[in-house]
């Protein structure tokens, strides 16, 4: 301790908790902490107390209790409303009655529409086998299948759809400088048929098919219009 | 704190909403001191109710000149704190003479509610159970300082003391607080 310092146990006593917060003045403070250390009586004392504070900075405030806040709130406000009976029927039914539930239940009417149809349900003649889950993936396995044949088909017929009006365009630019450069129309045969035989019934049907698809495709596009509206109007 | 002040405006103006928020912010504060001061849960959950009625039937005398909401709240806590301690007085002269059994047997867990038990960690627990061995002047002093981390100034208005005898019964309460758990048993590691 130097010179003109001076500190008691008595002073450690009375302003340990001064120190502690740090509530010393500077002069005090080296007093302090020139005395304590080398105190027996002094220093044990200190650090007890210093870790009395740090334990009880460290605990952590406890939760209170969930339902203390609504019992203030009654004991405050009055007791909440509570409704029971038809009462509390017709407000759970009024909060049905509004856009955002309909809309919900729309669309989820819908969903369960469409997945009964996937699933192949009978709507005209259901049964309750129908709705077993192994006939329910039975059939919607065979709709899968349905759908991606049809699918395919249409697909090959656009491509043979294609391929004749690229022919046909091909045909139009090619110049023509004179009458004989028309193929000559052999007398008594059908156009198409070269060796003067009549197509088969599998020729003509998938000619048919072909055509029939045309006359989808120039009602639902004007472009082929005017190709096949002479097939069409036969 | 100014949304404290605010709240109160539109307390005062009938708003129930602006109370119901004022409550869910200072309900954990408020239950918390209650229950270092008792060490009671179900004291505290009363005492925590009735703080907050007697807030809201004397919120109009209010004056956010004279200190924050917090503050004057922690005040009303502390009156109630008093008055329930004295009308316990009786009945804890009864039990005093088992909680020092506790302590020399240094069973301080006896008595207390498993789910209590469980809810403290061991430090908080020891700590909970020599607060209520002190003084309800020292700590009450102790809880505002340390356990709520409130300035001097404030525990000064709270207490409504002067700031000597604030500083007077902190020390004091540190100091008896370390007595009590070395006897305890709990000394600094």
């Amino acid at each position: 301790m130097t010179p003109g310092m001076h500190w008691t146990c008595e002073q450690t006593e009375e302003r340990l908790s001064d120190y502690i917060d740090d509530l010393l003045t500077a002069e005090d403070r080296a007093a302090f902490v020139a005395h304590v250390p080398s105190c027996e009586k002094c220093g044990p004392l200190f650090a007890s107390v210093a870790h009395v504070v740090t334990n009880l900075h460290s605990i952590a405030e406890i939760d209170e209790p969930p339902r203390l806040v609504y019992a203030i709130l009654n004991k405050t406000l009055g007791p909440r409303e509570t409704v029971t009976g038809w009462q509390s029927l017709r407000r759970f039914a009024r909060g049905l009655a509004t856009m955002r539930f309909a809309y919900g239940a729309l669309s989820l009417a819908a969903t369960f529409l469409v997945l009964l149809t996937a699933s192949g349900f009978n709507f005209r003649h259901p049964k309750m086998a129908d709705l077993k889950p192994v006939n329910i993936y039975r059939k919607a396995d065979a709709q899968a299948h349905l759908v991606y044949a049809r699918g395919t088909k249409f697909v090959s017929d656009l491509r043979v759809v294609n391929e004749i009006q690229s022919r046909l365009r091909e045909n139009e630019q090619a110049p023509v400088n004179s009458e004989d450069a028309l193929p000559q129309r052999t007398p008594g045969k059908e156009p198409g048929s070269t060796d003067g035989t009549k197509p088969g019934p599998r020729q003509q049907n998938r000619a048919d098919g072909i055509y029939r698809n045309l006359e989808v495709l120039a009602d639902e596009m004007p472009v082929f219009g005017g190709l096949y509206g002479g097939r069409r109007t036969r | 704190m100014e949304q404290d002040a605010q709240l109160v405006q539109q307390c005062l103006q009938g708003d129930g909403s602006a109370w119901e928020e004022l409550v869910r912010r200072h309900t954990r504060r408020i239950f918390n001191i209650c229950y270092r001061f008792t060490g009671n849960r179900t004291e505290s959950e009363d005492l925590s109710q009735d703080v907050f009625l007697r807030v809201y039937r004397t919120l109009a005398s209010y004056r956010s000149a004279h200190g924050g909401f917090a503050t004057w709240m922690t005040s009303v806590t502390r009156n109630l704190l008093i008055d329930h301690y004295r009308r316990t007085k009786r009945d804890r002269a009864t039990d005093s003479l088992d909680d020092k059994m506790a302590i020399v047997e240094n069973k301080e867990s006896a008595g207390r509610r498993p789910d209590e038990q469980a809810l403290l960690g061991e430090l908080s627990g020891q700590v909970q159970a020599a607060l209520t061995k002190l003084s309800p002047e020292l700590r009450e002093a102790v809880i505002l300082r340390d356990l709520q981390q409130l300035e001097y100034i404030e525990i000064q208005r709270v207490l409504a003391v002067p700031e000597g005898t604030v500083k007077s019964r902190i020390n004091r309460g540190r100091i008896e607080l370390a007595r009590v758990l070395q006897q305890m048993g709990v000394r600094p590691s």
